[in-house]
């Protein structure tokens, strides 16, 4: 019988591979950026394959995009103005997701907002033109901050996953929208057949062009002040502490003393407010009208955005207007190469996934062992 | 309403009840079992999608029902691949994994979806027919509700006991669950973490897939963008409000059944109230639900955190 004691290792050695894979305590920069480089170009490579399951030529298909989102100074702006919603629900997702409260009710936030502003061009009209405009703003960010604060109270006095809470909200707010203009009250009068949608909205509320015959609105400057926001909260003030905090070590806080409840009712109503920013931008600056259609996906899009650009607001905003590119050239693409636009969102979701795997690859090297045993 | 009509009324919404938890019920108490294992898939909700999307494709091109269910549960299967790549291998965050997997497949069922209706009419197929159980289905009111079903409705309700079974009554059951409470205990055993981290997830994304698959064969002849609209998170919430117990998840499942059901049978009941009122139900019911719920006593311990050895 053989005793406990006898040491296993010695009955069954185990072969030393010559290679293994270690945790890197501080990340390089290079290396990280390799992998980053690296996940863009896989896929982009998958994404190609997507393409031929299409039976479309990829090189064209990828050159009319390009060309579509950076080829002139016109496609230029109009990837700046579909950056703009982006920008403001990737910043949306970049101060929840920093705290670590998992919202994805940026989608739903975003209607809130456009409702709210909507809301706030109905009881203002008639008010000098830079007020209107400046409370129809206000009010659109009251929206998406009412409905990110419901999500946070149910966190924290109801201990309700958020982000259970803020998906079914996203599902709840299109509901209420779509009753509201399918039909209530604010549904466009004079036309017989129900269009799912507002008539025009008054045109001393339009978020004003940046450039003569450009479709650039103020909106893309509101995005930028609100990246510069988002930086300065985050890592200049003790709010932005507090959040990263949180993101860290929550029990440590609330040892410190902070109120955690209180910080997340905080984050989700400054997260709210900016992504109700985008539905205001895009309604006011670009539809003009309100409807369903043209607020669809901007939340989910903003969620990969905040991610790929590693949840800074810097990196929000390149990856904004690359997202924007992606968008205003996948029309491109679709009229040139007769590829669906939808290849966009199917390849953003690539992307997504490719820069999870190298932000976990990123955190670990390859070593060579010293001597093989 | 005459009483014979009113009784006509009730027995349908019933019937339809039963017949709306068919796919929630497949993906929940599969997902029961991935949870259980410690794995959080917040993608339950794209892999629906994905399942009902193939389902769709591969009745219309084939003609065959019985291959769309199969090629759902595979599809279902393969994006549970790619979870438990992300989740048990990669270790990335659970509940980011799941978010990358819903944005990827509702970008992909739309692409593809795009692709395959291009220049023609849209195709549709002739869905599952009710399979009456003989003698049972002839009892009065509950013949009707519960033995004149799909087929496939009567899997569904096996799988509660089934997965109970496996999960209570047997040693690899156990071992499962002490993967979601101590995956310590298995690695230091020598058991394989990872391994039955993926035989879980892949256990509820199958399950998953096919609750995709009948959502489209059982209720429709053609698809829809998004046509899950939000089953597959209703089914996460049933777990949660089930306690992570096969009988509360049961019993979840069949309050939102139940007042999808009674939403689609507001025309006939001639409410005049605005019809998304009614719409909305499910997804406020499941917000109240977890409000009013104080009982967590079951979650796995360690749901959703990562492995490291």
């Amino acid at each position: 019988m053989t005793s406990i004691n006898e040491p296993a290792e010695n009955l069954f050695p185990e072969p030393v591979p010559k290679w293994r894979i270690e945790r890197r305590v501080n990340p390089k920069r290079s290396w990280t950026f390799a992998m980053y480089a690296l996940a863009t170009l896989f896929g982009l490579f998958l994404s190609a394959l997507l393409l031929l399951t299409s039976g479309a030529d990829v090189f064209k298909a990828y050159s009319a995009l390009l060309k579509g989102a950076f080829g002139s100074e016109k496609a230029l702006y109009a990837t700046m103005a579909k950056a703009t919603p982006l920008i403001l629900t990737g910043l949306a997702t970049v101060v929840a997701f920093r705290a670590q409260v998992w919202s994805i009710g940026q989608e739903g936030q975003v209607y809130a907002g456009a409702m709210g502003a909507y809301l706030g061009c109905l009881v203002f009209i008639g008010l000098p033109a830079w007020l209107y405009v400046c409370l129809i703003i206000l009010s659109g960010m009251i929206g998406g901050a009412l409905l990110g604060t419901t999500a946070a109270i149910l966190k924290d006095r109801f201990d309700v996953n958020e982000i259970i809470s803020t998906v079914m909200m996203n599902y709840l707010i299109v509901f209420l929208l779509s009753y509201l203009i399918g039909g209530g009250p604010w549904t466009e009068v004079s036309t017989t057949v129900v269009y799912q949608q507002t008539g025009p909205i008054p045109a001393a509320s339009e978020l004003p062009y940046l450039l003569g015959s450009t479709k650039l609105h103020l909106g893309f400057i509101l995005a930028l002040t609100a990246a510069l926001v988002c930086y300065v909260l985050l890592e200049k003030t003790p709010l932005g502490y507090e959040i990263r905090a949180m993101g860290f070590n929550p029990i440590a806080l609330a040892y410190r003393g902070t109120n955690i409840g209180r910080t997340i009712i905080i984050v989700m109503a400054v997260s709210g407010a900016i992504a109700g920013l985008a539905g205001v931008s895009e309604i006011f600056g670009t539809a003009h009208r309100l409807r369903a259609d043209t607020l669809y996906g901007l939340g989910y899009t903003g969620i990969i955005i905040g991610m790929i650009g590693g949840l800074r607001p810097l990196g929000t905003v390149v990856a904004g207007i690359v997202f924007g590119g992606l968008a205003s050239g996948g029309l491109y693409m679709k009229l040139l190469a007769q590829v669906p636009d939808a290849l966009v969102p199917a390849m953003q979701g690539i992307l997504l996934l490719a820069f999870l795997c190298a932000g976990v690859a990123a955190r670990y090297k390859l070593v060579r062992t010293e001597k093989d045993v | 309403m005459s009483e014979l009509f009113q009784e006509a009324i009730l027995v349908s919404i019933l019937a339809g009840t039963v017949r709306i938890m068919t796919p929630i019920l497949f993906a929940a108490i599969g997902e029961l079992v991935t949870q259980r294992a410690g794995i959080w898939n917040m993608g339950v909700e794209g892999t629906m999608l994905m399942g009902a999307f193939t389902a769709y494709i591969v009745a219309t091109a084939t003609g065959s029902i019985w291959l769309a269910v199969l090629a759902s549960m595979v599809v279902g299967g393969l994006v549970g691949l790619l979870t438990a790549f992300m989740t048990a291998t990669m270790r990335v965050d659970h509940f980011i994994t799941g978010l990358g997997i819903n944005l990827l497949v509702a970008g992909l069922t739309l692409y593809w979806f795009r692709i395959y209706i291009k220049g023609r009419a849209q195709p549709t197929f002739d869905g599952f027919e009710n399979v009456p159980i003989p003698v049972l289905s002839s009892i009065p009111w509950l013949g009707e509700i519960l033995f004149s079903q799909r087929l496939l409705t009567y899997v569904a309700f096996a799988a509660v006991p089934a997965i109970w079974f496996l999960l209570y009554r047997t040693r690899w059951g156990l071992e499962l669950r002490c993967l979601g409470e101590n995956p310590k205990a298995l690695d230091i055993k020598g058991l394989s973490v990872t391994g039955r981290q993926y035989i879980a997830v892949l256990i509820g994304s199958v399950m998953t897939g096919l609750g995709g698959g009948f959502l489209m064969l059982g209720f429709s002849d053609r698809y829809l963008a998004d046509i899950t609209a939000g089953r597959g998170w209703l089914a996460i919430v049933a777990i949660i409000a089930g306690n992570w117990l096969p009988r509360g998840v049961l019993a979840a499942v069949l309050v939102f059944a139940l007042l999808e059901s009674i939403a689609t049978h507001v025309q006939v009941l001639g409410l005049n109230v605005p019809h998304q009122i009614f719409l909305a139900m499910p997804y406020l019911a499941s917000i109240l639900l977890l409000m009013g719920l104080r009982r967590k006593s079951s979650q796995p311990l360690r749901l959703g955190i990562p492995y490291f050895r």
